[in-house]
């Protein structure tokens, strides 16, 4: 177990040095302010209400949720899988003591807590921001709530990168075809509506179940069952390939 | 006497038909095993299966008993090495990288200060890796390698990159840690030189094939010298 948690503090440690965090920090500071600014000009000047004050963080969680989320998450999973294959350093990791299934557990554990902190961290932005537009939100519980439950699919849609990443060879086209697949998903999930809840692409806003004045259980049950199916599924892929994979 | 390394039938062979065949040596505690080759012959393959980089398509190596493919981190519990040319976290600093393997073994930021120290490191420990030449690489992953005080020590080609001084403090640190610690050694380098002035066991691979194996008192009662065995080794088998 020690192992293990080396591994995992040495990945947090690696993803806390790159400069693509403080990237994250800031895109995500502007990208919430840049929406606060639009949403309160609209609701201001324009006269169209399109969300009340206290909705603004899961408006905006919306709108990050296919965006600047899944980008970021993409932009870690890549450099902990592709970029150190690429560069070889992950040869420091696994001539270590730890086995393979652990090195690779660590690293799908720190993909997960990154996920963790960017939506917390956006989330209390968003609060921040929506203090400054309409006071305090009137309903925080379903706020929290909402990015809680957006950690799943984001979290299902980093292991497809992992998995993504332990085909492909190099950076540039892990990222590459990762773009594709998600635009492919969510283009299906346009194209075939009638099977788009077999899609994971389709979950990311199911916190919108939870938000509704009737909550549909039943659906929500379903919709967490793919999601775990989707999960076990790309983790058990994607630790073979890592498994199997020669340097 | 303890067998500290054991390779047994070892075969891995590339799509080019290159590889290594039947490769089969014992490497006992305390000895400096040299593995001698020219470039190409198979000796990183060898060592990366060694180290559970790559998977062998036969045969099984044994550290300390434990087979690398079946219990891995047994097998790699007391073992430190260096395989090719050291990469590091270039946005780290020296003692940055360093601390990514410390947290593994529980060692204290003394330690890495000393293993930076017998390498000749400490006063580049909190530059950026990026910033290193070949010879500083080479040398962090040695500190890297001794960090966690190993019974055995695998190193490819350790004096990679370093200029002649570098080589004199690196066969010298060899030579101490075998005296004092009695750490095994399994050295595999194209300098012949190099091998016969520290290693006291000889095996030559060649194309792929482990030619002959034998400690270097006895080569060295033959032959005037390791290059004269050598060449005398491969004209036979070729």
């Amino acid at each position: 177990m020690s192992d293990f948690r080396a591994a995992y503090i040495n990945e947090l440690y690696k993803i806390s040095k790159k400069k693509k965090i403080t990237v994250t920090i800031i895109l995500s500071v502007l990208a919430v302010i840049l929406t606060g600014i639009v949403v309160y000009a609209i609701n201001r000047f324009a006269g169209i209400r399109i969300t009340g004050y206290s909705e603004f963080p899961t408006l905006a969680l919306s709108v990050f949720s296919y965006t600047l989320i899944p980008l970021f998450t993409a932009f870690v999973c890549i450099d902990m899988f592709s970029s150190e294959f690429v560069e070889q350093t992950i040869k420091i990791t696994l001539t270590g003591p730890a086995s393979r299934f652990k090195v690779f557990t660590a690293k799908v554990l720190a993909a997960a807590t990154f996920i963790a902190a960017n939506l917390l961290f956006v989330m209390l932005i968003t609060l921040i921001v929506s203090l400054f537009i309409n006071g305090i939100p009137t309903d925080l519980f379903k706020i929290i709530l909402s990015y809680i439950f957006e950690f799943f699919p984001i979290f299902v849609f980093a292991l497809m990168i992992i998995l993504i990443c332990n085909i492909t060879k190099g950076t540039v086209s892990a990222f590459m075809i990762s773009i594709l697949v998600f635009l492919l998903l969510n283009g299906l999930g346009i194209v075939f509506s009638a099977y788009k809840s077999f899609l994971f692409t389709s979950a990311f806003d199911w916190y919108k179940l939870f938000l509704g004045s009737y909550i549909n259980f039943h659906k929500i049950f379903r919709v967490f069952v793919i999601l775990c199916g989707y999960g076990i599924m790309l983790f058990g892929i994607s630790n073979y390939l890592f498994d199997k994979k020669e340097l | 006497m303890d067998k500290a390394i054991m390779i047994e039938n070892l075969s891995k062979t590339y799509k080019n038909n290159r590889g290594i065949h039947d490769i089969n040596l014992e490497v006992n505690s305390g000895e400096i095993f040299g593995f001698l080759g020219p470039n190409g012959a198979g000796k990183t393959t060898a060592m990366k299966i060694m180290t559970g980089l790559m998977k062998p398509d036969k045969g099984d190596v044994k550290i300390n008993g434990y087979s690398i493919t079946e219990s891995y981190e047994k097998a790699m519990k007391n073992v430190g090495c260096i395989i090719e040319s050291v990469m590091l976290h270039q946005y780290l600093s020296g003692f940055e990288n360093m601390k990514l393997r410390a947290r593994y073994f529980d060692v204290s930021d003394s330690r890495i200060d000393e293993c930076l120290e017998i390498t000749g490191m400490l006063k580049f420990k909190n530059e950026k890796t990026k910033n290193y030449s070949l010879g500083m690489r080479q040398r962090l992953g040695l500190s890297m390698a001794i960090l966690s005080d190993p019974q055995i020590l695998i190193l490819d080609e350790p004096l990679n990159g370093l200029d002649v001084e570098g080589m004199v403090e690196i066969r010298n640190l060899i030579l101490k840690l075998s005296r004092e610690t009695g750490t095994t050694f399994f050295i595999s380098s194209h300098l012949i030189h190099d091998v016969e002035l520290t290693c006291n066991k000889i095996g030559i691979l060649y194309e792929g094939k482990l030619l002959n194996i034998d400690s270097t008192d006895n080569i060295l009662k033959n032959y005037s010298s390791l290059e004269n065995y050598y060449l005398s080794e491969v004209d036979s088998n070729v």
